[in-house]
């Protein structure tokens, strides 16, 4: 089953994420912001990404931008869950390369089906 | 004294001048006439000139607001001493009580602005440190709320783990009682139900055959035992032939001895003929003896397969009932086994159901975090700049701190009585909520 990787500075939030898709098979592994997210990437290979927009240190668009410019998560999708839902935050996190914008609170059947499309 | 309102009139004082300077002169009125004259008119200069002075000092104050009063106060206050001295008759036209009356207005008005402005500092102070305050009791509240969302969380976590483990084990225990056979061994409780309804059916049909059969052998036993019975009138015949062939045998020896000595050895084969037909009977009488033991164990064997058939095909069909009973009541209990397992695993599926739900109203709380950090910025911006407007106001006029007490009291009365409110808002605050250490109980 696939690796997913979420990443929100809070903690329940990424409790909540990873048991919804723990429940349905996949492995997830959490991180608290985007710097430790880029390093996890690094060590391991992630099929899918879940990341929170505001985060402490790296924030949500920097941390797509930064795992677009490595080879290994240059199709990887990254999907961006997140309270904004500017038009402008999500043209941001589009054009820095995110593969999709759930604006929370996200609906964990609806997740599943989501992140079921992304990886195929 | 002279009450201030007369002591501001120069003709007053003029007057008071001139009747003191004749009243002493009066005994000398014929010499120091021209002189007293001379007196009265230098006093008179002398006050003139003083009161010049004081207007002049009053007019180089600032006036910081247009006061209508003072409009007329325009001209400087040398000029109007030069035209008083110039002219002392025209000194009625100029009314310099005015202009004392409006820069004592305007005094007044520049101490209020000034106390306005000690009371806006204050309240910036007062609202500044209520704003850090603010800032650490929002910051309390987005750690509790974060840790009793991770505390749920964690709960319905387990909670739906528990669920879908149950809803497992109930479907492997449906898997189990329903599915199918392999290699002729029973793998469930239907294929047991099965397997135990076909072997106990063969063994009751088994039974009723084996009974059928002793029914039949109960028929031919009946045909050996009229048969036994015909051998019976088949050896009277036998001993009826003895007996005739004993009595010709008699006969014969009785001719013979008729005869005499002629007839002896016809007499020794009567005597053989006689000894044959008791051998005969002698015969006869243990095939008879046989055929009674034969008769009387034919009997019982007959008397005891009646009774086994009998018995064997009650039993059998007894045995065949209890089966299809103990089928049906297994049959009852397995489809109550999938009724409730059916049930538990609707249940385990809207426990899922159920906790989807608290998941998306447990996401309340990262979104009301991100809305209190939010105004923990706004309230960090409100107290930065209170911060800075006071530390500029307090550098540009040091007399305003501290406050003066008794300084436009009414004023400070409603401004202590604002932040009096906000202090006892702030300590409530405080107290709200329970301590870390969870619940505790005094008693008294």
């Amino acid at each position: 089953m696939a690796t997913i990787m979420t990443v929100d500075d809070t903690a329940s939030m990424r409790q909540m994420i990873s048991f919804t898709l723990s429940s349905v098979g996949y492995e997830v592994i959490q991180a608290a912001d985007g710097a430790e997210a880029l390093k996890l990437a690094q060590d391991r290979k992630v099929d899918l990404v879940i990341a929170d927009v505001n985060m402490p240190n790296m924030d949500g668009i920097a941390l797509v931008k930064s795992l677009r410019a490595l080879d290994t998560y240059k199709f990887t999708p990254i999907l961006m869950l997140t309270t904004e839902s500017q038009a402008g935050k999500r043209d941001q996190g589009k054009s820095a390369g995110a593969t999709g914008w759930i604006v929370k609170p996200f609906n964990p059947e609806q997740l599943v089906n989501v992140v079921r499309k992304v990886l195929g | 004294m002279i009450p201030s309102a007369l002591a501001n009139r120069w003709w007053v004082w003029a007057t008071v001048a001139a009747i003191g300077s004749w009243a002493w002169v009066l005994p000398f009125v014929p010499f120091g006439v021209a002189f007293g004259s001379g007196c009265a008119i230098a006093i008179t200069v002398v006050l003139l000139v003083g009161h010049g002075i004081k207007l002049h000092g009053l007019r180089r104050m600032p006036v910081p607001y247009a006061a209508p009063a003072a409009e007329e106060s325009d001209a400087p206050a040398e000029d109007e001493i030069d035209a008083l001295l110039a002219k002392p008759d025209e000194i009625e036209q100029v009314p310099p009580v005015d202009q004392i009356l409006a820069s004592m207005e305007a005094d007044n008005h520049r101490r209020r602005l000034e106390d306005l402005l000690r009371r806006w500092v204050d309240v910036a102070q007062r609202y500044s440190e209520a704003a850090l305050m603010l800032r650490k009791e929002i910051y309390a509240v987005v750690q509790h709320t974060e840790q009793a969302a991770n505390t749920i969380s964690s709960s319905f976590q387990a909670v739906i783990n528990k669920a879908t483990l149950q809803a497992r084990e109930a479907m492997e225990l449906l898997e189990g009682t329903q599915g199918g056979a392999t290699d002729g061994a029973p793998q469930s409780l239907t294929d047991f139900i099965r397997v135990s309804d076909e072997r106990l059916t063969k063994m009751a049909d088994e039974v009723v055959r084996v009974a059928d059969l002793s029914v039949q052998m109960v028929k031919e036993l009946d045909g050996v035992q009229s048969r036994t019975q015909a051998i019976d009138g088949f050896l009277l015949d036998v001993e009826k032939l003895a007996d005739q062939t004993s009595l010709l045998a008699l006969n014969a020896d009785i001719e013979a001895a008729r005869v005499g000595e002629h007839g002896r050895g016809f007499s020794v084969v009567a005597q053989e003929v006689r000894r044959l037909s008791q051998r005969s009977h002698e015969f006869s009488d243990r095939i008879r003896q046989h055929l009674k033991e034969v008769k009387v164990g034919l009997h019982k064997t007959y008397g005891d397969m009646r009774n086994l058939s009998a018995a064997d095909m009650e039993h059998a069909l007894k045995i065949k009932d209890d089966v299809v009973a103990l089928t049906r009541s297994l049959e009852d209990k397995n489809r109550e086994v999938a009724e409730t397992v059916g049930r538990i695993n609707t249940t385990s599926r809207e426990i899922a159901q159920d906790v989807h739900n608290v998941v998306v109203s447990l996401q309340f709380h990262d979104i009301t975090s991100q809305k209190l950090k939010g105004m923990l910025e706004l309230m960090d911006e409100l107290r930065r700049t209170l911060f800075h407007l006071m530390q500029e106001t307090m550098v540009n006029g040091k007399n305003l701190l501290p406050p003066k007490d008794g300084a436009a009291a009414n004023g400070e009365e409603s401004a202590d009585s604002h932040t009096a409110s906000g202090d006892a808002a702030l300590r409530k605050l405080r107290t709200v909520g329970a301590p870390k250490n969870g619940p505790s109980v005094e008693l008294f």
